[in-house]
C-alpha cells in the first residue's frame, strides 16, 4: 500500500516536472529516473482528452505556453475570451425562444400540418429549431475556446440524460441544456443534482411530474367551483368546466379518471441508480419507494405549454419517510426532496460513482483506482466542487501515465468534432454536422434510456461503424461533407512532394503519431494521385479515417 | 483480445477478393490464422433471429389471459376486452394488433411461452437487459454476451463475416465478445463510398492496409471483419432485393431490419444469428388497451413478423425467430393508465422448426398468492431454459454450460418450443 502511494507520488512528480509549464509547480523535487512525456506529447494528450482534439498549430501553442497553464485556463472558462462562439450562437434562433415560445411554435406547426399546409412557415421554423439544439452542441465543441467546459457539459448531458424526443421534452429540453446544465457544469454536484431534479425536462422525462400520493386530487377538481381552471391531466389543458352542472360533473369525472392516481418510481430509481449512488450503491426497493414518496408533488406547470417547475402541495405524500435509514419527518413538503438530494450528493457511494465516471471519460475506459481515489479526495475536500474534482484527476499521475495515453477510442461525437478541428473546419448553423454524428450512432440528446451514451469502446467500435467513419473522413477531407467548410491549407501545403505532404499531415492531424505502416500506405496511394490538391485531400482523408486518428 | 479474436476471424471473403496481388497478404499472413472458407458451408444453415423488445413489454397485454377475471379486475382501463382478443386456446389470446400472426399460429409455426423471465428480481431496465444479454442473471461482471459465447463455442459451424449480425448502429451487449460479429445499420450503404467502382476498390484496399498494419485491439479485429463483409456483400448485391410473395414490411426500423435479415438469409451469406432491437415498450403512462400506444407497437411487430415469414417462404423451415424482453409489467395498472416494471413476461417463437400452436410454460396465474413479491406475474420458466433449448435443438449447440456459465442446463426443464 505504502509502496503504491510512493510510486504514484513519484510518477506524479515526474509527470508534472516534465510538462514544460512555467507554473507547473512540482509538488516534489523532481526525480529524474522515470520516463516522461515531452511537452509536445503532453500538450497533445491534454488536447485529446480535455478538448475535442487540437486545431492546426494548437499542440505547439499549448506546449510553448505550458500545458499546465493551458489546463488552469480551461478550468476557469469564464476567463477565456470566447467571442467567436458567442457571435456564432446569435445565429441559433433556438436561444431566443423560451419553452413557452417553443410550445406555441410547435403547436402552430402541428396545426399547419393538420390543416394540410405542408411546408408552412411555422412548420419550417419548428423543424429548423429542433435541429439547432444538436447542432449548437457540435458547433460549440468544434469552435469554443472553452474546450474543457464543453467536454463537461457533454458529460453532464449524458450523466443526467434526458431523451429530447419524448413528448413535451421537445420544448423543455433547450432550456435544460442552457439554464440547468451549462451554468453548473463546473459547479457543486449538489447544485447540479437539485437543478436537474427541479428541471421540467427531467420531471417530464422520468415521469415524476405525474407522481402523486395515492388518493390525492387537486383542489380544482374536488372543489366544485364552476368556471375554475381545473388541474389538467395528461398534459392537455382543459379549458374550464362547463357551467351546466350536469355536464360539469361528467367533465370533472373525466378529468379525475385521467389523473395520475399514485406514485411513479421511475425518477426515484434512476436518481439512485444512475445519478447518485450507482447500481451497487446499497439501496433497496423500499428506498426507491420512499424516495418516490418524497418527490410526490414535484411537478410541472403545463408541460405541453412549456411551463416551469411547480410543487403541488395536494399531491405530496405528507407521511414520514425513511431513506437509507435516514428519517424524513412528515410535513416538510418540497424541503424533503432538497434535503434528500443534498444527502445523496454527500454520500461516499455517490462520490465514488460519479468520480469513477469522470475518470472513465477523461482517463481510461477502465478507470484506475488511484484516479478515482484522487477524485473522491478532492470531492470531500471541496464539498463536491466539480472544478476541483476534475483538477485532481488532471493533476493526478494516472492522467499522464503512459498506459493511458491514446488508450481511449473516440466516440462518434469526439471523432467528428476532432476531425473537423484537425482540418481547421468551420461548421455552419444547419444541423448537417450534427446529423453526421447521429449517423455514426450518437444522435445527441436522443439516447432513449436514462443512462446516457456509453463511454466504453465496445459500444462504438464495430465493423459497420468503422466503415462509416472512413466515409466521413474521406468526405470531410475532400470538402464534400455538407455543412462544414475545411481549411486544408492550414494543415499542409498542396505539394507534389509526397514526403513533405505526409510529414505535414502527420504533424498537423496526428500530432506526430503516424505509424510507419500508415506512412507507407499513404505514400503508395499518393503515387496514383498526381493532382496536388486531390493528393492532399486523399492523404488527410486516409489519415482521419485511419486507425491512429480513432484513438485519443 | 485482438489476437484471440483474429484467430476466430477467417478470411472467408478474402479468397473471393478482387484485391488480388496483395502486399496485404503478407501483412495478413503475419497473423497466421487464415484458411479459406468452403462457400458451401454457408448454405442452409439453421438461423436464429432474436428481437429484443427493449423497455419491458407488457406480456399480459401482448398475450392476454382473457380467461381470467382477475386480469380484468386489475386493469379496468387498459385490459383488452375478450371480444377483441384473437383467441388462441380459450384461455389466452393475442392482442388484436397481432392478428397478422394468427395464420402462423394455425399452421403451428408460431408458439408462445408465457411467464418467462429472469431469476433475478431487479426491476431496473439496464440491469435486467444486461442480465438477459450477458446470460448471467445477477452477475454484472460477465464481459461478453450469450449469443457471442454460443458462436465462440460452437465450432460445428464455420465463421463467416455474416455469421452473427446485429442490425443497428451499435453492437449490442448480447453479441459482445471475442467471436466476430457485425453491426449493420443499412445493408445497402455498407462499405466505402466513392464516385465509381475502381476508386472505391482502391479506397477500400488502402483503408484495409491501414488497419491491417496499424490498428490495435478492437479497432483491428473490427476493421478486419468489416472488409471481409464488404467483399461478400458486394457479390450478393442487396440493392436488387425485392421481398417475395408480395410481403409488405411495415415502415420503420423493425421492418427494415427484418427485411435485411431476410436478404442475408436468402443471399446464403452464412448468417446464423441475427439480432435487432424493437423499442418503445416502456408504457408507464397511457398504455392503451385494444388501441393506443402499446397497440401501435404490437401492430408493427405483428406485421413485421408476418411479412418476414411470407418473404422467407420455404426458407422459414431453417429459421427460428425469438422475441425477448427484460421483464414484464405490473399486473395492476398504475395511476397513469399504464403499467410499471414487473417480473415475468411472454415471448413469441416463430419458424418452421417451432412446436407451434400452443402456449408453453407453466402458467402461474394472477392470483395474489402466486404472484412474485405479491404484485407481479411470477417467472416459471428461466429464460436460459428457453434460450438454451433453441440453441441446443435448433442450432445444435453442444455445450450449453459454456454459453450460460453458472447454470446447469437440464433438458427436462426445456419448455418444449422446438418440434421433435
Amino acid at each position: 500500500m505504502q509502496n503504491h502511494v510512493l510510486a504514484r507520488l513519484l510518477m506524479l512528480a515526474a509527470a508534472v516536472a516534465s510538462l514544460g509549464a512555467r507554473h507547473a509547480a512540482p509538488r516534489q523535487s523532481p526525480p529524474r529516473q522515470l520516463p516522461a512525456l515531452t511537452p509536445h506529447d503532453s500538450a497533445l494528450h491534454a488536447l485529446d482528452r480535455l478538448a475535442y482534439g487540437p486545431r492546426p498549430g494548437e499542440v505547439d501553442a499549448v506546449a510553448a505556453g505550458g500545458v499546465m497553464n493551458w489546463i488552469d485556463g480551461q478550468l476557469s472558462p469564464d476567463q477565456l475570451d470566447d467571442r467567436l462562439v458567442a457571435e456564432r450562437a446569435t445565429a441559433f434562433r433556438i436561444l431566443r425562444y423560451d419553452p413557452r415560445d417553443l410550445a406555441r411554435l410547435y403547436a402552430a406547426a402541428r396545426n399547419e400540418r393538420r390543416e394540410g399546409r405542408q411546408g408552412g412557415k411555422d412548420e419550417e421554423m419548428g423543424r429548423r429549431l429542433a435541429g439547432e439544439v444538436e447542432q449548437l452542441a457540435v458547433v460549440r465543441a468544434a469552435l469554443s475556446r472553452r474546450q474543457l467546459y464543453e467536454v463537461m457539459v457533454d458529460f453532464w448531458a449524458n450523466h443526467f440524460n434526458v431523451f429530447f424526443g419524448k413528448g413535451a421534452d421537445r420544448v423543455l429540453a433547450p432550456s435544460y441544456i442552457e439554464e440547468t446544465l451549462r451554468p453548473r457544469a463546473f459547479g457543486k454536484f449538489a447544485d447540479l443534482l437539485i437543478a436537474t431534479a427541479r428541471s421540467p425536462a427531467m420531471l417530464f422525462y422520468l415521469d415524476n411530474w405525474e407522481s402523486v400520493a395515492p388518493g390525492s386530487a387537486p383542489p380544482a377538481v374536488t372543489r366544485p367551483r364552476l368556471g375554475a381552471r381545473p388541474w389538467f391531466g395528461r398534459g392537455r389543458y382543459v379549458p374550464g368546466f362547463s357551467r351546466e352542472p350536469a355536464q360539469a360533473d361528467s367533465q370533472r369525472q373525466r378529468v379525475l379518471e385521467r389523473m395520475p392516481k399514485g406514485i411513479n418510481e421511475n425518477y426515484a430509481r434512476e436518481l439512485l441508480e444512475l445519478h447518485t449512488l450507482g447500481v451497487d450503491g446499497g439501496y433497496t426497493q423500499q428506498d426507491v419507494i420512499e424516495v418516490a414518496r418524497i418527490f410526490t408533488g414535484w411537478s410541472i406547470k403545463r408541460p405541453q405549454q412549456g411551463g416551469g417547475f411547480e410543487f403541488h402541495d395536494w399531491a405530496h405524500d405528507d407521511g414520514e419517510k425513511t431513506v437509507l435509514g435516514v428519517r424524513f419527518p412528515a410535513g416538510h413538503g418540497t424541503d424533503e426532496g432538497v434535503r434528500l438530494l443534498k444527502l445523496l450528493a454527500s454520500l461516499p457511494a455517490t462520490m465514488h460513482h460519479v468520480s469513477r465516471k469522470l475518470c472513465q471519460r477523461l482517463v481510461n475506459d477502465d478507470p484506475p483506482d488511484g484516479c478515482v481515489d484522487d477524485a473522491v479526495a478532492a470531492w470531500k475536500h471541496s464539498s463536491g466542487d466539480m472544478r476541483e474534482v476534475v483538477r485532481a484527476i488532471v493533476h493526478g499521475p494516472d492522467f499522464w501515465a503512459p498506459q493511458n495515453i491514446r488508450a481511449k477510442v473516440k466516440t462518434p461525437l469526439e471523432f467528428v468534432v476532432s476531425a473537423v478541428r484537425a482540418v481547421g473546419g468551420d461548421p455552419d448553423t444547419t444541423p448537417r454536422l450534427a446529423q453526421v454524428v447521429a449517423r455514426l450512432g450518437q444522435p445527441l440528446y436522443r439516447h432513449v434510456a436514462p443512462d446516457g451514451y456509453p463511454e466504453r469502446e465496445e459500444a462504438w467500435v464495430n465493423s459497420g461503424a468503422l466503415l462509416d467513419r472512413m466515409n466521413v473522413a474521406v468526405a470531410l477531407a475532400a470538402g464534400r461533407l455538407p455543412g462544414v467548410t475545411v481549411a486544408l491549407e492550414a494543415v499542409a501545403p498542396a505539394t507534389a512532394d509526397a514526403e513533405q505532404l505526409i510529414a505535414a499531415v502527420n504533424d498537423g492531424v496526428l500530432g506526430g503519431a503516424m505509424s510507419d505502416n500508415t506512412r507507407r500506405v499513404i505514400r503508395d496511394e499518393l503515387a496514383a494521385a498526381p493532382d496536388p490538391v486531390a493528393a492532399r485531400a486523399l492523404a488527410v482523408g486516409l489519415t482521419l479515417g485511419g486507425p491512429e486518428f480513432q484513438r485519443q | 483480445m485482438s489476437i484471440s479474436r483474429r484467430v476466430f476471424v477467417k478470411s472467408g471473403g478474402l479468397a473471393l477478393f478482387s484485391l488480388g496481388l496483395d502486399p496485404l497478404f503478407l501483412a495478413r499472413a503475419a497473423f497466421g490464422s487464415y484458411r479459406p472458407l468452403p462457400s458451401s458451408t454457408a448454405l442452409y444453415r439453421p438461423v436464429l433471429v432474436c428481437l429484443f423488445q427493449r423497455g419491458a413489454v407488457d406480456g399480459l397485454n401482448m398475450v392476454v389471459p382473457h380467461g381470467e377475471s382477475l386480469y380484468y379486475r386489475e386493469r379496468p382501463r387498459i385490459a383488452v376486452p375478450a371480444s377483441d382478443v384473437v383467441d388462441l386456446d380459450g384461455h389466452f389470446g393475442l392482442h388484436p394488433q397481432l392478428a397478422a400472426l394468427k395464420p402462423l399460429w394455425d399452421n403451428k409455426s408460431l408458439g408462445v411461452i408465457h411467464a418467462v423471465g429472469s431469476p433475478d428480481s431487479t426491476r431496473s431496465h439496464f440491469d435486467a437487459q444486461d442480465y438477459m444479454e450477458s446470460g448471467t442473471p445477477g452477475v454484472k461482471s460477465t464481459a461478453d454476451g450469450w449469443l457471442n459465447r454460443y458462436c465462440r463455442h460452437d465450432r460445428e459451424h464455420d465463421d463467416t463475416p455474416f455469421r452473427a449480425v446485429a442490425f443497428g448502429p451499435q453492437l449490442p451487449r448480447i453479441l459482445a465478445g471475442s467471436a466476430p460479429s457485425l453491426a449493420i445499420d443499412d445493408l445497402q450503404a455498407f462499405g466505402l463510398r466513392a464516385p465509381e467502382g475502381a476508386a472505391r476498390d482502391r479506397l477500400t484496399r488502402a483503408f484495409e492496409q491501414l488497419y491491417a498494419g496499424s490498428a490495435t485491439g478492437l479497432l483491428s479485429s473490427s476493421s478486419q471483419e468489416a472488409f471481409e463483409a464488404v467483399q461478400l456483400l458486394r457479390q450478393a448485391n442487396p440493392a436488387q432485393y425485392r421481398p417475395a410473395n408480395d410481403a409488405e414490411y411495415p415502415r420503420g426500423r423493425l421492418g427494415r431490419s427484418l427485411q435485411q435479415i431476410a436478404q442475408l438469409i436468402k443471399g446464403n451469406l452464412g448468417l446464423q444469428v441475427a439480432f435487432a432491437d424493437v423499442t418503445g415498450w416502456d408504457t408507464h403512462v397511457n398504455q392503451g388497451g385494444s388501441e393506443g400506444q402499446l397497440a401501435a407497437r404490437l401492430a408493427e411487430l405483428g406485421q413485421g413478423l408476418a411479412a418476414f415469414a411470407r418473404d422467407l417462404g420455404d426458407r422459414l423451415r431453417d429459421v427460428v425467430v425469438l422475441t425477448m424482453s427484460e421483464f414484464g409489467r405490473t399486473i395492476r395498472e398504475n395511476g397513469n393508465i399504464g403499467t410499471d416494471h414487473g417480473h415475468a413476461t411472454a415471448m413469441l417463437v416463430m419458424g418452421g422448426p417451432v412446436n407451434g400452436g400452443r402456449v408453453l410454460g407453466r402458467w402461474p396465474g394472477l392470483d395474489p398468492a402466486s404472484r412474485f413479491e405479491g404484485r407481479d406475474l411470477a417467472v416459471t420458466t428461466d429464460f436460459r431454459d428457453l434460450f438454451g433449448e433453441i440453441l441446443a435443438r435448433h442450432l445444435g449447440a453442444t455445450d450449453l454450460s459454456a454459453v450460460f456459465p453458472g447454470f446447469t442446463p437440464d433438458p427436462t426443464r426445456f419448455p418444449g418450443v422446438m418440434r421433435d
